[in-house]
């Protein structure tokens, strides 16, 4: 072997010897579903922490808050989730600091954005959704590609049963091909948004093996974040 | 304070016995040498009005800048060395623009003096953390920040010593003493934006050596309707001082 006109040795192949390529990331399930409303905004995840037909936990949440007015919701590969969402929390806390007031949703939503962007070459290998209230008090959902892609939604499903809850949700919410003129559209409340997010969770836990056990229900409005919890099957 | 002058005014980074830094004081001292600026908070705009010092006919007068746009929604009057304004101001800049690429929300006005007075206080540093190079002496420039917020006028002014306070009316410059007497006589909150742009000419009038005109002085207004910066042209500069009472 010539290599620059130096020789070098040749890779042996040594019986019994195995070469190991570097995998850092790992998939560890779970599933979000956001959507808002006029003032309010729900956000749902649902509580198996899995890798491969292990089952590491059925009680763990992937909905983190941020704020009196954010929760920040995310799955993927448990350790990087853990790792970002810490990082988050000391960025936040640091605005605070410096500029004496809680951040925005909408700051939260550009900072993460950022700080996933500078992970643009070895990435935080995660699904994030984030949900809040708005200046205005409006809900707000914005959705996140690993490179921190930024897009503001009225409600959108991630992580590994995000294909399976998309299309209801646009059906259910979103009311599209129905031919509905837009002043016909039925207005969503409260109610309604958390039934239909609870729904979207039962049916991807009777197709995907990494939602189940549990789902939480965070709802956010003006008054603080309600949680509740909805038991899923459990195989 | 001259007369406890001692070896202590070589070093910044030397406390006097008396726990003065000598280097800080003379800088204060710097600005008073320099052309009056003026800034006036009401409850819906504020004011910067500067003296350009025109010292020779010579001069084209345009050219001296003293009221600068920091970003949309903040200005800034200087007073003292032009160069060193021009480094704090860059550094305001930036920041602002830093804020908005991350947060996506325009900086406070109080987050950007903040960031300015980082900047200024930090003459004493070897310069390495930042990889910049090191500043050896204090900048010999006062600012006013004038800025909306959240539909509400503010202004702050900051010290050589990297000290900024809110302020309702402030003066900085060589005719601050009594500049800043007459604003705190005529001052009211509830001034329109006429009176104050009024106040301003007025007071510049009284400290000012030349007469006052539209070449030798600048102006800029932020109001809670028009939430930005907004420079006065020479013809309206002209038509408000003809209108002086």
């Amino acid at each position: 072997m010539n290599c620059l006109g130096v020789e070098q040795f040749p890779d042996y192949k040594v019986p019994g010897v195995q070469h190991v390529d570097f995998s850092p990331y790992e998939s560890n399930g779970g599933s979000i579903v956001a959507i808002a409303g006029e003032d309010f905004v729900v956000i749902a995840a649902d509580t198996r922490l899995s890798s491969g037909y292990s089952i590491h936990s059925r009680d763990q949440s992937k909905l983190f808050k941020m704020s009196p007015k954010t929760v920040l919701g995310s799955t993927g590969c448990w350790c990087d989730t853990l790792s970002l969402t810490g990082l988050v929390k000391v960025r936040m806390q640091m605005y605070e600091h410096t500029h004496m007031k809680t951040m925005s949703t909408d700051a939260v939503a550009q900072m993460l954005s950022i700080v996933m962007y500078n992970r643009r070459f070895f990435p935080y290998y995660v699904s994030n959704i984030l949900a809040g209230l708005d200046k205005d008090g409006k809900g707000a959902v914005y959705s996140y590609d690993p490179i921190g892609h930024c897009e503001r939604a009225t409600y959108r499903a991630g992580g590994t049963a995000g294909a399976l809850l998309q299309p209801v949700l646009d059906n259910q919410i979103g009311y599209k091909n129905q031919n509905l003129p837009a002043d016909q559209l039925p207005p969503l409340t409260k109610e309604r948004a958390v039934a239909v997010a609870s729904d979207t969770f039962i049916s991807a836990a009777e197709r995907d093996i990494y939602t189940g056990d549990s789902v939480l229900i965070n709802i956010i409005t003006k008054d603080g974040v309600e949680e509740r919890k909805l038991q899923l099957r459990k195989d | 304070m001259f007369l406890t002058r001692s070896e202590y005014d070589r070093g910044v980074n030397t406390f006097s016995p008396e726990g003065r830094l000598f280097q800080v004081e003379y800088a204060i001292e710097a600005i008073k040498l320099g052309s009056t600026a003026i800034g006036i908070c009401t409850n819906d705009s504020v004011v910067l009005a500067v003296e350009k010092r025109i010292t020779s006919p010579m001069m084209v007068p345009k050219t001296v800048e003293k009221i600068v746009k920091v970003d949309e929604h903040i200005g800034c009057a200087t007073s003292g060395l032009m160069a060193d304004a021009r480094t704090l101001i860059e550094r305001a800049r930036v920041e602002c623009q830093n804020h908005w690429f991350v947060y996506n929300e325009a900086m406070t006005v109080e987050s950007c003096a903040q960031a300015v007075a980082t900047l200024a206080i930090q003459f004493g540093d070897s310069g390495d953390s930042d990889g910049a190079s090191a500043m050896s002496r204090p900048f010999g420039v006062a600012i006013l920040f004038a800025g909306i917020e959240n539909g509400k006028p503010q202004l702050w002014h900051m010290d050589p010593s990297g000290t900024y306070i809110k302020h309702c009316a402030k003066a900085i410059g060589s005719g601050s003493e009594g500049a800043q007497q007459n604003l705190q006589e005529k001052y009211t909150p509830e001034m329109s934006l006429k009176d104050a742009i009024d106040l301003c000419l007025n007071t510049l009038k009284h400290v000012m050596e030349e007469k006052l005109n539209e070449t030798n002085v600048e102006l800029m207004t932020m109001t809670t309707s028009k939430k930005e910066f907004t420079m006065l042209g020479e013809d309206e500069v002209k038509k408000l001082i003809e209108e002086l009472v």
